[in-house]
């Protein structure tokens, strides 16, 4: 029975860290985009406006649930939450460490792209259950956006998979680090096995990774509703796509939704392609920094850090370009992500046959 | 009763009441939603069964795909439509129905049949696999499997469904494509 009890806290666990990492999320964000607008952002509440997202939440936690009386009351309530539970069940496979993962599964990356599927469904839910123009018409495009992306996303994530030849994230982190069972090469030609580090990640071992990479990184951008691709929730069109009607610890749920997604995309690019909880230091000779910085705990702290580098990437974008009309959307995801998603496959199997 | 069994027939009967709501409900896109249901409760059944490979991309194709486009076509269809299908009057047992039900009473039957016939335990395949240990461990890896299978034993029901699929592609691409200026 004790591994049941075990598995439970591992659940509240990581169901509380989403719930504080979206905390303090949003106050980054708010500071990153004041940073760039050159404002000053929240001040007043705490240190530096530190406690400001605490209070909102209080704020939150406080408010009435309205329900619109023309809405379908159960489609409604719970849209949120099947929102949320989507995400969330995508962090029960991922790595954090050497051995350090919820749940090991042998399909833990197909098992994260089937769950995220399910987020499209409660999006939709929420905006037919609201009853309101503005809606549907946010969750029709947030649908139709997510189901053309996740091609190129998917396409990218099979070329990875192509060079490492498994789908359970903890063997994939493996790879790319000294702690590779077999011979890992830079570039296809300089043997770094015992070197790792940085050398070893898999944009590294297979270069036009770098590509699929960023092709990746933008359509998960889009798959996480995140600017230049929030038309779904376009305020200047929209009032606030398909979460218009929510409110209180509803909306709060969304909120969350959103915010642990940045996570968990974030968290999947960096463990396909940054080398996951593997060191970015190389050992030199004697000196034998890979060595010295792999571990347990230490593969939370890099896989840490990198994550919330690709957060703050994300956010950058989100404060730095415009939005994407519709149209440009599509044309951007047919037209020129999903083609050259296709060439990087082709090449992830050339290189696999001749350079591996 | 072991943990197994217990999470088969709370599987199990998720799917069927499920299902019948989605045939008995008068709220279309209740009974949409409740599909999805349906479908994961079926996902959870081949889990169990160590098919973990089919339940995800049953969750992939079904719930990503052709549920997220059956309400695609339910919310662009006309309201004239809907309320037609709503409107109709629902007797449970009509002249209209007797071929579905001659259907779904045949169908029964055969099953019933086989479910007392077969004899599970003592089919010789099944002792020959028990014999040799030739059975799923839980902690297999099957994706290797289905790969090798699919371009080796399997290679030409593969290339057919995939011809299939590019017709229906390329036929797609045709009726959606703008008609040229005269």
């Amino acid at each position: 029975m004790n591994f049941y009890i075990t598995y439970f806290i591992v659940a509240i666990g990581l169901f509380g860290f989403s719930a504080i990492f979206a905390l303090f999320g949003v106050y980054a964000e708010r500071k990153v985009s004041a940073f760039i607008q050159d404002r000053l952002g929240p001040t007043e509440t705490g240190k530096f406006g530190s406690l400001q997202t605490v209070a909102d939440i209080l704020k939150m936690l406080q408010k009435e649930l309205i329900t619109p009386a023309a809405a379908d009351k159960l489609l409604f309530m719970m849209a949120p939450g099947i929102i949320f539970i989507a995400v969330y069940l995508g962090f029960a496979v991922l790595p954090w460490g050497p051995g350090l993962a919820p749940s090991s599964l042998n399909l833990g990356l197909y098992y994260i792209f089937a769950v995220l599927s399910i987020e499209t469904l409660g999006i939709l839910m929420a905006g037919w259950g609201s009853n309101n123009k503005f809606s549907i018409l946010g969750a029709m495009r947030s649908a139709a956006q997510i189901i053309s992306y996740e091609i190129p996303a998917g396409f990218a994530i099979i070329s990875v998979v192509m060079i490492a030849q498994s789908l359970n994230l903890q063997v994939i982190s493996a790879q790319q680090g000294i702690m590779a069972s077999e011979k890992i090469t830079f570039a296809g030609f300089w043997d770094v096995s015992h070197v790792g580090g940085i050398f070893a990640w898999n944009v590294f071992r297979a270069p036009h990774l770098l590509i699929t990479f960023v092709i990746y990184f933008i359509a998960s951008l889009a798959e996480s509703n995140r600017a230049p691709f929030d038309i779904p929730e376009a305020e200047s069109e929209l009032v606030a796509g398909f979460h218009t009607e929510y409110t209180g610890l509803r909306f709060a749920f969304v909120f969350l939704a959103e915010y642990s997604m940045m996570f968990l995309v974030s968290m999947i690019a960096v463990v396909l392609f940054l080398g996951a909880w593997n060191t970015p230091l190389p050992n030199i000779g004697a000196v034998q920094l890979a060595t010295w910085t792999t571990g347990a705990v230490w593969g939370i702290l890099w896989i840490a850090i990198k994550t919330l580098a690709l957060v703050g990437v994300q956010m950058w974008i989100r404060w730095t370009l415009p939005r994407f009309r519709v149209d440009q959307l599509m044309n951007f995801c047919w037209k020129v992500l999903t083609p050259t998603a296709f060439v990087c496959m082709l090449i992830s199997g050339l290189w696999r046959i001749f350079l591996m | 009763m072991s943990m197994v069994q217990f999470l088969f027939y709370l599987m199990s009967f998720i799917a069927l009441a499920s299902a019948l709501f989605v045939a008995a409900t008068k709220n279309l896109v209740r009974s949409i939603f409740m599909f999805f249901i349906t479908l994961l409760a079926l996902a959870g059944l081949y889990v169990l069964a160590m098919a973990d490979f089919v339940a995800i991309t049953q969750v992939v194709i079904y719930v990503g795909g052709i549920l997220v486009l059956i309400l695609f076509a339910f919310m662009l269809s006309g309201k004239e439509n809907l309320n037609y299908i709503s409107e109709q009057q629902n007797k449970f047992i009509s002249i209209g129905k007797l071929p579905a039900i001659l259907l779904a009473v045949l169908f029964l039957i055969v099953l019933v049949n086989v479910a007392i016939n077969i004899h599970p335990d003592s089919l010789p395949w099944i002792q020959k696999s028990v014999a040799y240990k030739n059975y799923i461990q839980p902690d297999a890896a099957m994706t290797e499997n289905i790969g090798v299978n699919l371009m080796t034993r399997y290679l030409l029901p593969f290339e057919a469904i995939s011809i299939l699929l590019m017709i229906a592609l390329v036929g797609a691409a045709h009726l959606s494509r703008k008609e040229a200026k005269p």
